[in-house]
């Protein structure tokens, strides 16, 4: 039976431990809002893109150069698979269900005869990944912290994957990562990357009625979608690294929310035992007393 | 007098959207001016200014952006940039600056931004589109 002292030294531990998850939900919680109002207000530009570009794809035959972003290689070979994960843990499942996806991706890509690599971004998926498939990674990014750099985090990453592409060192490109749903609800989402792929855009039907109207380009459609494509790539992840920033601070603010109300339950059964054994000892002494006293 | 609605958006945010009376913005083959009413065009930017006027021709706000595209249609103008300022909070100074180390280097990036660069100074300077 432990001491008093050891029960008492417990309940402290889990003390500080609660501290500090709550302290981190508080962080977490702060976090989320404003990345979710970063996430939001990236959202009218990216919604307008789709637009414009659907409304220009269609015009677009097959082609050479930037073009293929739309169009494609021909080809069905060799995919590119990035993976989205947080930097951090502590945050529930968050990082592993991307890093579990994915690989169950890459794993039926490959039971169809497909070349796949890999290129991570977080440091929980780079470190997964360099750990099972370490010889398929052709480039990883950590430390992206899109929330205080913007823009120019996403640019990187899309600069690189054209360059890999234009060079014809894949065909497909395929994201995955945390879709942002609710404060406390992730959903794990695979998105197409290159070539582009317009039908799966959510608002198709809006766009037939609006696409109907001819509009007049300057220069020509053709110059605009060699200008258009490749900042939707840049943009399209840009969108997927803040939604998977806002759902990363929701699952840790809901991990964390757990955490603490796990630690108080413990501390309340602790309380408790620690109360009895007390009771069990000053009972003892106390029989002790009276017994000895019988026996004078 | 009849409004279009405007839209400049970034991609971190939406930095204006109002009703506004006339807007310039630098099409890539020469500056477009649109009066709501105007026809169908979708048109990418060149480095430039974006001009924003009231009803009356009063100039509300001046923006620099540094590429992007512009969809137009009769009752609205939405123009999608890459990075806007506010013309005003421009700094010549540090512009010039940017300029000179700039022209030490060279690449095809360090090109793009000096052109930009460039463009922002000329954004400073000139004043022809001040009063219309």
């Amino acid at each position: 039976m432990p001491s008093l002292k050891d029960i008492k030294t417990q309940i402290n531990s889990v003390g500080s431990t609660k501290k500090i998850t709550s302290a981190m939900k508080m962080v977490a919680a702060s976090k989320l809002r404003r990345s979710q109002e970063k996430a939001e207000a990236a959202r009218p530009y990216s919604s307008r893109l789709e637009e414009m570009l659907s409304s220009l794809a269609s015009s677009a035959a097959s082609g050479e150069g930037i073009i293929k972003l739309l169009t494609g290689t021909g080809n069905d070979q060799n995919y590119i698979v990035v993976p989205v994960s947080a930097d951090r843990g502590l945050c529930g499942g968050f990082n592993s269900s991307i890093n579990r996806e994915t690989f169950k991706l890459v794993k039926s890509l490959e039971g169809n005869g497909k070349e796949v690599q890999l290129m991570p971004v977080g440091k929980k998926s780079r470190d997964f990944f360099n750990r099972v498939m370490k010889d398929q990674i052709i480039e990883n990014f950590v430390d992206l912290n899109v929330s205080s750099t913007g823009y120019e985090s996403a640019l990187n990453i899309s600069n690189k994957l054209q360059e890999l592409y234009f060079e014809g060192k894949f065909d497909k490109c395929i994201l995955v990562f945390n879709k942002f749903k609710s404060a406390i609800s992730q959903e794990v989402t695979q998105q197409q990357l290159i070539p582009l792929d317009v039908s799966n855009s959510e608002k198709e039907e809006e766009k037939d009625n609006s696409s109907n109207a001819i509009y007049d380009y300057e220069p020509d459609e053709e110059t605009i979608l060699k200008d258009l494509l490749p900042k939707n790539v840049s943009i399209q992840i840009f969108k997927v690294l803040l939604e998977s920033d806002a759902g990363e601070q929701g699952a840790r603010m809901a991990a964390m929310d757990n955490a603490t109300r796990n630690a108080g339950e413990m501390i309340d059964s602790l309380t408790l035992k620690y109360n009895r054994t007390r009771q069990a000892f000053i009972t003892k002494e106390l029989i002790e007393i009276i017994s000895g006293a019988e026996s004078i | 007098m009849a409004t279009i609605s405007f839209d400049l958006v970034s991609p971190e945010n939406l930095v204006f959207n109002d009703e506004v009376g006339t807007i310039i913005v630098p099409g890539k083959d020469g500056d477009l001016g649109i009066l709501p009413g105007h026809s169908k065009v979708m048109s990418s930017l060149r480095p430039g200014r974006v001009m924003v006027y009231n009803e009356d021709k009063s100039l509300i706000k001046s923006f620099f952006v540094s590429g992007g595209f512009a969809e137009i249609n009769p009752e609205k103008c939405i123009v999608l940039a890459e990075s806007v300022v506010e013309v005003n909070s421009l700094e010549k100074t540090s512009i010039e600056k940017e300029i000179q180390e700039l022209e030490n280097k060279e690449g095809k990036e360090t090109e793009e931004q000096l052109s930009v660069a460039k463009a922002k100074l000329e954004a400073i300077n000139v004043n022809y589109y001040d009063k219309i």
